[in-house]
């Protein structure tokens, strides 16, 4: 069968986006969000030094 | 610009600097051999695989509200720390470590997805920040064990799941040497208002592999802020899949149809169907149906709209509809 080639750029998000991993709307201002930097600071870190 | 001899002297001949780099990456790893550090790290992964706390006694006596453990073994590899930068100021401690303005943090150990940290936060730099304004929810576990100073902090629990506002709780929640605190990221998250001088506290971490979801609510109305993916490995994949969806990877669109199925992330599966589907029409309208008609799944409700956008706008697509049963 001879299907169309879809274009993506027309489909929808879902409801509500995701961001990606690590960003934050208040980082700056939230001292104890802590949680998330922790585990971003191991990701990056393996990332920048290949450990 | 002034250049201080020692960095000068640097420029032309660097062993100094290798040497000091050399001993610190020493130091740690002979309090990992057979320092305070010794068996932390089997430990730790075996945490991070899912075993309870309790089963785990290396670490475990360091979350013990007051056990002296924890501060010895803080003061153990910072004494270390502090007497080889005495040494060698140029050198550079080999863990993770951050600072800014409010914390320090330094990765004691990490690995899978737990870590052990220790976190000072400056009182004073607090003072200067300004309120909070959100609370962010990471899935995942954190217990926290204050070994010097202490904070004015409140829990802010969240009630009442919806999934653009929540009721979020909050109870004043003060902080002493000597406590221990256990959080399911997930609901419950700690804001600190105040500390009169510095607070120190060890943190044990352990977080989803895949599929969490990090979310940030407003404390004045419970309104969702900012929704972001709680783990390194969906955006990655995320990003992967948009990728090879841009270099016209047909030979990927059995792969992303079976990401789209996965038990994942809802944005990771649903980005993997849109490239599945501008790569290979058939395979990707397929996944989609399948979704579509499964009930339990979250994704079914925008599956089934999109199914009805594309029938609109491509009515070809009804013949590749699998046939009822």
């Amino acid at each position: 069968m001879n299907l169309p080639k879809i274009d993506i750029s027309a489909l929808p998000d879902l409801d509500t986006v995701t961001g990606v991993f690590g960003s934050l709307a208040q980082h700056a201002q939230v001292p104890s969000s802590d949680d998330t930097i922790i585990i971003m600071m191991v990701f990056v870190y393996d990332f920048l030094t290949g450990h | 610009m002034l250049i201080r001899p020692e960095l000068q002297a640097l420029r032309s001949d660097d062993t100094p600097q290798r040497q000091a780099q050399a001993q610190l990456h020493r130091l740690v790893t002979q309090w990992r051999a057979s320092g305070g550090g010794a068996g932390i790290e089997p430990a730790l992964a075996s945490y991070a695989r899912g075993a309870a706390l309790t089963q785990l006694p290396p670490l475990a006596r360091l979350f013990v509200p007051g056990h002296a453990a924890a501060s010895r073994l803080a003061r153990d590899l910072i004494d270390r720390f502090a007497a080889a930068l005495n040494a060698a100021p140029w050198g550079q401690v080999p863990l993770p470590a951050k600072l800014d303005e409010v914390t320090a943090t330094i990765v004691l150990a990490a690995t899978g997805n737990a870590a052990l940290v220790l976190q000072a936060t400056d009182g004073a730099a607090l003072r200067r920040r300004p309120a909070a304004q959100t609370a962010s929810f990471s899935p995942g576990e954190t217990h926290d064990h204050v070994l010097a100073g202490s904070a004015q902090a409140r829990l802010a629990e969240l009630h009442g799941e919806a999934p653009q506002v929540v009721r979020l709780v909050e109870t004043r929640c003060d902080l002493a040497a000597g406590q221990v605190f256990t959080r399911d990221g997930a609901r419950q998250a700690l804001l600190l208002d105040a500390a009169p001088t510095l607070l120190v506290t060890l943190k044990l971490q352990r977080r989803p592999a895949t599929g969490s979801v990090t979310r940030e609510f407003r404390l004045e109305d419970g309104t969702l802020a900012h929704q972001a993916a709680g783990n390194a490995r969906d955006s990655r994949f995320e990003l992967a899949a948009a990728l090879l969806g841009r270099m016209g990877r047909n030979d990927a669109a059995p792969l992303l149809a079976a990401m789209a199925e996965e038990q994942g992330g809802q944005s990771l599966r649903w980005q993997s169907l849109k490239e599945c589907l501008g790569l290979d029409t058939a395979e990707g309208f397929a996944v989609l149906g399948r979704i579509a008609e499964r009930p339990s799944d979250p994704l079914a409700a925008p599956a089934q709209a999109l199914r009805a956008q594309l029938l609109t706008t491509y009515p070809q697509l009804a013949g590749a509809q699998p046939c009822p049963a």
